[in-house]
C-alpha cells in the first residue's frame, strides 16, 4: 500500500474497510487446544470414574488428580498462545476472567465435596461448566459452546434423578459437548485458516 | 466530490489501518505491516499521523526482549470513523 495514496471513490473506501475487517475477523482464532486438553481430561476421569464403579481398582479412585496435573499444560498453552497472539479483541480479558473464576470456583468446590460429600455432587459440577461455556459461545456468537452450554444444564437436570455411577456418563456427555467437540471444530478451523495464511 | 471527507482517514494506508484497530482492541505493529502490505517506514509515518489526530493510541514495549510496538484506537478515532463511514453512505445514498 502507498503512504498517501487517496481512495478516488467512495465504494473503494467501503471495499477497504470490509475486506480489512474481515480478514481481522478470520485472523483472530482460537487454537482450540484448551477446550480439547479439557474435553479429553474430564471424559477420561468421568468414564474411569464410572467403569471403577465395577472394577473397583483402589489407584482409579484417584482419578480426578488428573484435572490438577492438567493445569501445568494449561497454564504452558495459556502463555504461548498469549505470546504468540498479535491481536486482543475486546472479550479478551472478560473471557480470561470467567474462566479463571470457573477454575477456582471447580477448585475449591472440589475441595468442599471431598471434605462433606454433597447431595447431586455431579449436577453442581455441570451447572458451573455451564457458565464459562455458555457464556463464552454467547459473546463469540459460537454455537457449539453455547449448545455445549446448554447441554450441561439440561445433563445436571437428568443427571440429578440418575444414580451413581451414570451421573458419571452424563458428565462425561456434558465434557464432550462443552469442550471437546467446540474444541475440534476450533482446531479444524484455525488449521485451516492457518494453512492459507502459509 | 470527496472535499468533505476527514482527510486524516481518506487515505488508503490510514483507513486499512483504522479498519483493523475498529475490529480489535489492540493490534502489534507488525500485525498492522503485514495487513498492509505497507513498508515499516510508510506505515509508521502513517500511525504518527492517526497519533496526531488523537485517533489511536501507540504504546512502545519490550516483549521477549524484542521491542513491540502496540497501537489502539481512541473513542476520538472510533467518532471519527464511524463519521467517516456515514460519510461514505450518505455519498452512496445507503439508508441504515
Amino acid at each position: 500500500m502507498e503512504s498517501e495514496k487517496e481512495l478516488t471513490s467512495a465504494e473503494e473506501s467501503l471495499q477497504l474497510i470490509t475486506r480489512m475487517i474481515n480478514q481481522t475477523k478470520r485472523d483472530y482464532r482460537e487454537t482450540g487446544i484448551s477446550a480439547l486438553l479439557w474435553g479429553s481430561v474430564i471424559t477420561v476421569c468421568a468414564l474411569v470414574t464410572f467403569g471403577n464403579f465395577f472394577w473397583r481398582i483402589k489407584a482409579l479412585e484417584y482419578i480426578w488428580l488428573l484435572t490438577i496435573g492438567a493445569v501445568v499444560p494449561q497454564i504452558i498453552i495459556s502463555i504461548q498462545e498469549s505470546k504468540r497472539r498479535r491481536l486482543k479483541s475486546y472479550t479478551d480479558d472478560l473471557m480470561g476472567g470467567i474462566w479463571i473464576s470457573f477454575g477456582m470456583a471447580m477448585f475449591l468446590l472440589s475441595y468442599f465435596t471431598s471434605k462433606d460429600p454433597i447431595p447431586n455432587e455431579a449436577s453442581i459440577f455441570m451447572v458451573i461448566y455451564g457458565i464459562p461455556t455458555f457464556a463464552t459461545g454467547y459473546s463469540r456468537r459460537f454455537r457449539p459452546m453455547i449448545i455445549g452450554g446448554l447441554a450441561c444444564w439440561v445433563f445436571a437436570i437428568l443427571s440429578s434423578f440418575s444414580p451413581f455411577p451414570y451421573t458419571m456418563l452424563y458428565t462425561a456427555a456434558a465434557a464432550q459437548l462443552a469442550w471437546f467437540i467446540p474444541g475440534l471444530i476450533l482446531r479444524r478451523a484455525y488449521l485451516k485458516a492457518k494453512g492459507q495464511h502459509v | 466530490m470527496f472535499k468533505d471527507l476527514n482527510p486524516i482517514l481518506h487515505s488508503q494506508l490510514r483507513l486499512a489501518v483504522v479498519s483493523i484497530l475498529i475490529t480489535v482492541r489492540e493490534a502489534e505493529f507488525t500485525y498492522l505491516r503485514e495487513k498492509t502490505n505497507a513498508t515499516a517506514g510508510n506505515l509508521s509515518v502513517q500511525i504518527n499521523k492517526l497519533k496526531e489526530a488523537g485517533y489511536i493510541d501507540v504504546v512502545k514495549s519490550f516483549k521477549d526482549n524484542y521491542p513491540q510496538t502496540i497501537c489502539k484506537i481512541t473513542p476520538i478515532g472510533i467518532t471519527a470513523f464511524e463519521e467517516y463511514v456515514r460519510d461514505l453512505q450518505s455519498y452512496l445514498n445507503i439508508k441504515k
